[in-house]
């Protein structure tokens, strides 16, 4: 698995998009901070240095796979934070993780289909670990790790976790 | 019917009765009753039906229409974006199967569409 890392990107995702073509799967791209990191429908995610943000080109599989495994992929990402901080997430069906009511990691995944052919595949992660505070139109809906549990988190070591959590979901499911 | 068989240097009288259910070959003075096979299950697809020569777009996937990138009357290339269909935290960008010119569009932005609904007709 091999991680791109970048200081400062427009998004991962779109970065991911760029390069699918012409990069293996399990291909990850990381960054410290995006200035139009996106989610569903385009919504901004907000994204400042601190947070744990990347995209992860997926082998190409069938659709409904894909799917499933973007369900799965909450599931997993809650399960790390459950034993690895202790902590109990509320999953928003499908796939928004929750911590005391507020947002705290968002999951999107992109497709791009001709015909029955999944030409590319990319899910995108945006988990809130070190971010001290929300603007105003934010701080009633997100939250994150810091805020919540008043310390430091390692980004790299729960982005290795969370990474073999969804490498262990797509091996066994597919 | 009936026939003799050979096997070695042995010769069998062998007579074949059929019923409905049922058939019954004689060997000499035995009977053996075999049951008819039923006729093999056949899983019905709507997949096999769908003629992928035809310039038809279909949804990959159950959702909703977020963008139309093409407007009937256009000249789109294989491969060209022409729909953007969100799907339960998927977004997926729909390339066209052909070249050609757009026919029909048979949605609108923010129609919800099942599997396998046909999105564009082409010519």
């Amino acid at each position: 698995m091999k991680i791109l890392e970048f200081e400062k990107l427009d998004s991962t995702q779109k970065k991911a998009k760029e390069i699918a073509e012409i990069s293996n799967p399990w291909t990850v791209i990381l960054a410290k901070e995006q200035c139009s990191g996106y989610g569903r429908k385009g919504n901004v995610w907000y994204s400042p240095k601190g947070g744990l943000y990347f995209s992860v080109i997926l082998p190409k599989t069938k659709i409904d796979d894909v799917q499933m495994l973007t369900f799965l992929s909450a599931f997993c990402v809650a399960k790390i934070l459950h034993e690895e901080l202790g902590i109990k997430p509320f999953i928003k069906w499908p796939n928004d993780i929750f911590l005391n009511g507020k947002k705290v990691c968002g999951i999107l995944t992109e497709n791009v289909i001709c015909g029955k052919d999944v030409k590319m595949s990319i899910i995108g992660l945006g988990l809130n670990t070190n971010i001290e505070m929300f603007p105003d139109d934010l701080k009633n809906i997100a939250t994150s790790l810091k805020i919540e549990l008043k310390r430091d988190f390692e980004n790299r070591i729960l982005l290795e976790k969370i990474l073999k959590g969804l490498k262990e979901v797509f091996n066994i499911f597919y | 019917m009936r026939f003799k068989i050979k096997v070695g240097e042995k010769e069998y009288d062998i007579e074949l009765l059929e019923t409905e259910n049922e058939i019954e070959v004689r060997v000499g003075d035995k009977n053996f009753y075999f049951q008819k096979e039923k006729e093999p299950f056949l899983a019905k697809t709507k997949f096999d039906k769908r003629d992928f020569k035809e310039k038809k777009i279909f949804a990959p996937i159950g959702g909703i229409i977020t963008e139309i990138f093409v407007k009937e009357g256009d000249v789109v290339k294989k491969g060209q974006k022409l729909f953007l269909l969100s799907a339960m935290k998927m977004e997926n960008e729909i390339l066209s199967t052909f070249d050609g010119k757009v026919k029909n569009i048979l949605v609108k932005k923010k129609d919800s569409v099942k599997k396998d609904q046909v999105l564009l007709v082409g010519e």
